[in-house]
């Protein structure tokens, strides 16, 4: 079965040869039936394909590779082999804890409410500062790396109610107790030394 | 063939050739798994697209179309 943008190509190949009939025989609209023809063509379609391109670019944007089509991300791509479980990301990415196709984002979106469009007006932030500005050398994030994107997926889980993590829930919650950069979890992508450590190679 | 008519025929091509363009730009940039697709797709794409439909909707509501029975130049 043809998927999403399999169809949408079809829709987007209709709609021109449509509009090309349509504006090589102009005449077709002086019917009734040619001008409900000519308004799909014209405004329904057209409307149609680019709200849906739109919504194919948005999920897209999801993607790691597309993460990681700009040469600057490329280390952080390969932080994800590390061959170390004490690297965060590469632990997550390699025992698909997260899926290995939005590992990126799965980790880096805002699980709060309006929060995927906040993460994508940053991502559109990105790109200014990438082709229009200077980008930060390390990299690093625009605001502290928030316990919520964490707790989305282990609070109540049964690998995370170990006594450590219950004593200090409360703090863990306020983000008092940040759970990469207090001691805890504080390997994450060390990007800067990523031509030093061992990596992991999948097998096919 | 009034001016009005005239008008029409001539904002109803160039509105098709907008979209045209529009639609073939999302074509080329869903290809692409790149930031630089998306701002293509957004910013180009959607301004041939928006002005497409619009300087459609604009002859049609602001332009007599042609009579029934009468055809537009070049057919």
């Amino acid at each position: 079965m043809p998927g999403p943008t399999a169809i949408l190509f079809v829709l987007l190949g209709t709609t021109i040869v449509l509009l090309v009939v349509m504006l090589a025989h102009a005449s077709l609209t002086a019917t009734p039936a040619g001008k409900i023809l000519a308004f799909l063509a014209f405004c329904v379609l057209p409307i149609l394909c680019g709200f849906w391109g739109l919504y194919e670019h948005l999920e897209r944007s999801k993607q790691t590779s597309f993460c990681l089509s700009c040469h600057i991300m490329e280390p952080y791509g390969q932080s994800l082999y590390v061959n170390d479980p004490a690297y965060i990301p590469a632990a997550h990415f390699q025992n698909h804890r997260i899926p290995a196709d939005e590992a990126c984002y799965t980790c880096h979106t805002d699980y709060a409410m309006y929060g995927t469009i906040r993460v994508k007006l940053h991502g559109l932030r990105h790109i200014y500062v990438q082709y229009f500005g200077t980008p930060m050398n390390p990299i690093h994030l625009y605001d502290p790396y928030n316990n919520r994107e964490c707790l989305h997926c282990h609070a109540g889980a049964r690998s995370f109610e170990n006594d450590t993590h219950m004593a200090l829930l409360d703090q863990i919650k306020a983000n008092q107790l940040s759970c990469i950069s207090s001691g805890c979890h504080d390997t994450i992508h060390n990007a800067a030394s990523i031509d030093k450590v061992k990596m992991w190679r999948p097998q096919e | 063939m009034n001016a009005s008519e005239r008008e029409f025929s001539m904002s109803f091509r160039f509105s098709g050739l907008l979209l045209i363009i529009g639609l073939c730009i999302e074509a080329i940039t869903l290809n692409w798994i790149h930031p630089i697709a998306f701002i293509a797709f957004f910013v180009i794409g959607g301004l041939f697209l928006g002005a497409g439909v619009l300087l459609f909707l604009y002859s049609v509501l602001f332009h007599s179309p042609p009579p029934s029975s009468g055809n537009l130049p070049g057919n």
